[in-house]
């Protein structure tokens, strides 16, 4: 009857010792789950923006040559889309949206072939480029001695096929 | 009662009974008569084969004419829209100087230039439809050739003196012919070039022309995106200026969501592909040009374009 007795201390010991232990780690993965959330969100939202960027064609080249030569605002359009997802998860980012847009870095080849500056990838095709770091808000891991804001980068090429 | 039910049951039987009238074909021992064999049905009429090619006339052969216009001298042959129930098909299409093994077959000849080089042209054989078949009758030269005072100036002529310029020689088929059997429709896989017409206009070349505006520059390729709806304009240039486009229609090719496949010549063909093409190949289309303009004359020609269709797709 006293091993018992005994038994019951220590299991509540344990348990008040290794409770925040657990929480820790909860949280931890709850966390790290929606910093994935956030990062497949942030990569939609690229590929969505160079995707509608290529979908314009320059009438004028198309009359001249035939060919297919992307449209002049393919870039604003790229940004400006960008920032319409980027709104839609708002939450979740440490900036506002129109200010991960506007420090976007995006790039239009209009003709090709060409080659990427950033990268150094060689497109045979029209092509739009989206790279952007956006920061999003990791405040568990703010709390557990790491960086409250987690920055994502993302690179997203579109062309026509 | 199942005595007589069963008598009811058996006189039923024996009152709707019929001969069955089979025919065993393995009882030889019974001496069974044969089936009864049916006369055959009579042969229908054999089936005469035209000759390849053969089409039914609608433009009859008037007579070959030369014309002079300044240093120019056409070789054509007018024509008479009539059908008199004959028939006509393709023996030889020869070029300049060109031997054919038809030559001196046909009834009107075949004329020479200048430079005695037969004339191009080509040679039909006329038929008739008889109880017998398709029975030839005659052969007719349909010529079609042109040549220029300078070109004659600088080839002397077979006997003639090279310092003087060629004379002008009468054609051997100037004046009429009175009119001949039939020849001259547009066979079916005949170049629209070759089409015999009822006026002698010269045969100026008819060059087809595509555009994505009423004015723009030929294009033979294009890339558009899908869905993108593009007007295609069609053009037909005589020598080096633009002649009118009486009408257009799609003869072949997918045309996608189009509007109409036909129309006037200041109608564009306005489309947009929802498909793609099969990765590697594109959308081939041909329109079917119809010009009728004095110096030109009735003439159908085709106007070929491709066409890529493109649709956005992310990289890796």
């Amino acid at each position: 009857m006293n091993a018992v007795r005994d038994d019951h201390a220590s299991a509540a010991v344990t348990t008040v010792v290794l409770l925040p232990l657990l929480l820790t780690v909860l949280a931890g993965v709850l966390q790290l789950g929606a910093l994935r959330v956030a990062a497949a969100r942030v990569r939609a939202a690229a590929d969505l923006a160079t995707l509608v960027a290529v979908n314009d064609q320059d009438d004028a080249e198309l009359s001249r040559t035939g060919s297919l030569r992307l449209a002049g605002d393919a870039s604003d359009v790229a940004r400006e889309y960008f920032e319409r997802e980027l709104e839609l998860s708002e939450a979740l980012l440490a900036a506002s949206s129109s200010e991960i847009a506007a420090m976007a870095d995006i790039a239009a080849y209009p003709s090709a072939p060409s080659v990427d500056a950033r990268t150094g990838a060689r497109y045979q095709r029209p092509a739009v480029r989206l790279a952007a770091d956006v920061p999003v808000r990791t405040p568990v891991f703010g709390a557990l001695a790491f960086h409250p804001v987690t920055t994502i980068g993302v690179l997203a090429v579109s062309s026509p096929r | 009662m199942i005595l007589r039910a069963a008598a009811f049951a058996l006189a039923l039987l024996a009152t709707g009974a019929s001969p069955a009238l089979a025919w065993d074909p393995y009882d030889e021992a019974s001496g069974s008569p044969e089936p009864p064999v049916s006369a055959p049905p009579a042969d229908p009429a054999p089936f005469i084969a035209p000759p390849p090619g053969l089409y039914y006339v609608t433009d009859t052969y008037v007579a070959d004419v030369v014309t002079v216009s300044g240093p120019l001298t056409t070789y054509t042959t007018t024509t008479i829209h009539e059908s008199t129930g004959s028939y006509a098909r393709v023996l030889d299409e020869v070029g300049t100087g060109t031997l054919s093994t038809f030559d001196g077959a046909a009834f009107n000849g075949r004329a020479t230039l200048t430079d005695g080089r037969a004339v191009a042209g080509t040679y039909y054989e006329n038929y008739l439809l008889t109880n017998d078949g398709f029975v030839p009758v005659s052969v007719v030269f349909f010529q079609d050739d042109a040549e220029l005072a300078r070109q004659r100036a600088n080839t002397p002529a077979p006997g003639a003196s090279s310092a003087g310029p060629a004379p002008v020689a009468a054609p051997a088929a100037t004046g009429p012919l009175p009119t001949g059997t039939c020849c001259g429709g547009k066979g079916p896989g005949e170049g629209a070039e070759r089409e015999p017409r009822d006026v002698d206009p010269p045969q100026l070349p008819i060059r087809p022309g595509v555009s994505l505006a009423p004015a723009s520059v030929p294009l033979t390729r294009i890339e558009v995106l899908r869905g993108r709806v593009v007007s295609i304009w069609l053009h037909a240039f005589a020598g080096d200026r633009e002649v009118a486009v009486r009408a257009w229609s799609l003869a072949s090719g997918d045309g996608g969501e189009a509007v109409s496949t036909s129309g006037g010549g200041a109608t564009p063909f306005r489309t947009s592909w929802a498909r793609l093409a099969p990765p590697g190949s594109a959308y081939e289309l041909v329109f079917r040009l119809e010009v009728d303009t004095p110096e030109t004359g009735h003439r159908l020609v085709d106007a070929h374009i491709a066409v890529s269709v493109r649709s956005p797709a992310l990289q890796d």
